[in-house]
């Protein structure tokens, strides 16, 4: 069997799982996240030679890591069910338990898992975008100048670095391809290994046309919108999980 | 020049500072609790990352920092915010203060202990021990779950039992009792972890950069940590030599979690079997040099002015 794990407002891992269905990858289960926190019964082991996870849904589906073959895994956080009822003064501790216990039992799971989850994110490495720029130099993508302080909202490291004026493009590199736009063989090396380098294996992009000319490096995500890559992206997705290469 | 942030009076922290001081390396302390009159920036243009920070009167160019040694407690809890509102501007720097710090620290070149992202494995013990087991070393049965029925039976099937937090919140190390019974039924609403308890002598070590230092803790608490509340009776620590293959296999699993400074959590059974049971990327290590005389200070130290020299002597050249 093979699994889309999402939240149920997650369009684009919806949108994966009706084309993946229509692809005839069979069986495959959509995995929402509110129905993992609400009456999911669990059982995860681990010891020096496996990794066991048994997931009882409360629509009676069992999903056992002996059947499991692989996963498209969107999940960003387990969803707030039990934290939510905690005390007060339990509910940032039982977070960070339920984010801990997710990341095992995402990072475990057998075969094919699109993305496999990392201690920086539940669905791949969620980075800051200093990092990003650095990451992206470094796989030969012209990135944009940064600055940071003491004097700056918080949440500017996780916003586009396309100036305002400027149009951009989103895409996909996933395994060694890129899906949703034409770009220049350089660009599309340098995403690709951006993607590799960042052992994240489906990644998304967000690039803008630099003063000249050059494609730049605006903004990265281990989450993109899939109905970018379109039908390829699916077929891609759909062969990969079928061919069981390991991630 | 070395950056040390943290509060100095923190013992850790004061070892480290104090066996820089011995070595006549040069360095300069972020004391968090002086925040408000510090400030920072950096920038990266064309690959390359330059900034400030400024301390009270002085400023510092960051990229002459060689080496960084951090162990800063969450700002959020720091007691000159105790009375300030949620949203106040006082609260807004502090958070922004520390962001800008900590982002320029995981992408500069000088020698970090540690950086966080790779301190993050720690985050969740379970998937820690999953990449542990990686590197060759046995890790002890692991069971999380909701249901009731299957701690009793992993119970039953491994004698002793203890539980503990999945994630990086600090917990105290149980052991499962029939007491614990009537309690049980708690876990269907949150998954709990439960860990088969092997018996054995305590192992904790410390490697910083390629050194070892191995200390053998003997007690009978369950979590050696609380000894004298669990036990009655204070654990005894003692430095010990380990095998050239053991060391080697720690300092193999500190460098691939991209730990320079690790504290390796291990225990020797009878049959000579090694378990891991954690890799703490920022180890309150002075609780095993206060115990042993065992000079990790100094080896943090040299790790750091290391750094210090290399860059120098590369400069030169």
């Amino acid at each position: 069997m093979w699994l889309v794990l999402c939240s149920s407002s997650d369009r684009p891992g919806l949108w994966v799982y009706e084309g993946l269905r229509q692809l005839g990858l069979d069986p495959l289960e959509l995995v929402l996240a509110e129905s993992l926190a609400h009456g999911s019964t669990w059982e995860h082991r681990v010891n020096s030679t496996a990794t066991h996870l048994k997931i009882t849904l409360p629509d009676g589906r069992i999903l056992c890591s002996s059947r499991i073959r692989g996963a498209i895994n969107r999940l960003l956080v387990p969803a707030p069910g039990i934290a939510q009822l905690a005390a007060p003064c339990d509910t940032e501790y039982a977070q960070a338990e339920l984010q801990a216990f997710y990341l095992s039992w995402l990072y475990g799971l057998p075969g094919t898992v699109i993305n496999r989850p990392t201690a920086l994110g539940l669905c791949g490495a969620w980075h800051h975008a200093s990092e990003w720029i650095i990451r992206a130099a470094r796989a030969g993508l012209p990135a944009p100048y940064y600055r940071q302080s003491a004097h700056d909202a918080e949440d500017r490291g996780y916003r586009s670095l396309a100036p305002d004026a400027a149009a951009t493009h989103n895409l996909i590199a996933f395994r060694g391809k890129i899906f949703g736009a034409q770009l220049p063989e350089h660009t599309a090396r340098a995403c690709t290994k951006l993607a590799q380098d960042s052992g994240t294996e489906l990644l998304g992009l967000e690039l803008f046309a630099g003063e000249d000319g050059e494609w730049t490096f605006a903004n990265a995500t281990p989450m993109p919108d899939l109905a970018v890559g379109g039908t390829p992206l699916l077929e891609h997705l759909a062969q990969t999980l079928r061919e069981g290469a390991p991630s | 020049m070395i950056l040390v942030c943290g509060i100095p009076s923190e013992t850790p922290l004061h070892m480290v500072t104090s066996a820089l001081e011995e070595l006549g390396a040069p360095f300069v302390i972020f004391n968090q609790r002086q925040f408000a009159d510090c400030d920072v920036w950096y920038e990266i243009r064309d690959h390359e990352i330059r900034g400030e920070l400024r301390i009270g009167q002085h400023t510092y160019r960051l990229q002459d920092f060689t080496a960084v040694y951090s162990r800063m407690m969450d700002d959020r809890a720091l007691p000159e915010l105790a009375d300030e509102p949620p949203d106040s501007a006082l609260r807004k720097f502090c958070r922004a203060f520390h962001d800008t710090l900590l982002r320029w620290t995981e992408l500069t070149p000088a020698l970090m202990i540690n950086r966080s992202a790779p301190m993050a494995s720690n985050s969740s013990k379970p998937f820690q021990s999953q990449l542990i087991r990686e590197h060759g070393f046995l890790i002890p049965e692991i069971l999380v779950t909701s249901e009731p029925d299957k701690v009793r039976a992993f119970r039953s099937a491994h004698g002793r039992v203890i539980y503990k937090s999945i994630s990086a919140v600090r917990s105290i190390v149980q052991e499962l009792s029939d007491e614990d019974e009537d309690r049980l039924e708690r876990i269907r609403w949150c998954p709990t972890q439960f860990q088969s308890f092997v018996q054995g002598t305590n192992l904790r070590v410390h490697t910083v950069g390629d050194e070892v230092f191995p200390t053998a803790v003997r007690s009978d608490a369950t979590d050696y940590r609380y000894a004298s509340r669990q036990s009655g009776e204070p654990a005894e620590l003692r430095e010990v030599v380990l095998s050239q293959s053991l060391a080697d296999q720690c300092l193999a699993l500190s460098r691939a979690l991209g730990l320079e400074f690790a504290g390796i959590d291990l225990k020797i059974t009878p049959d000579d079997e090694i378990y891991c049971f954690e890799v703490n990327p920022c180890p309150a290590f002075s609780y095993y040099e206060s115990n042993t005389g065992q000079r990790i200070s100094a080896a943090v130290a040299r790790r750091l002015a290391s750094s210090h020299l290399r860059q120098r002597n590369t400069m030169s050249a």
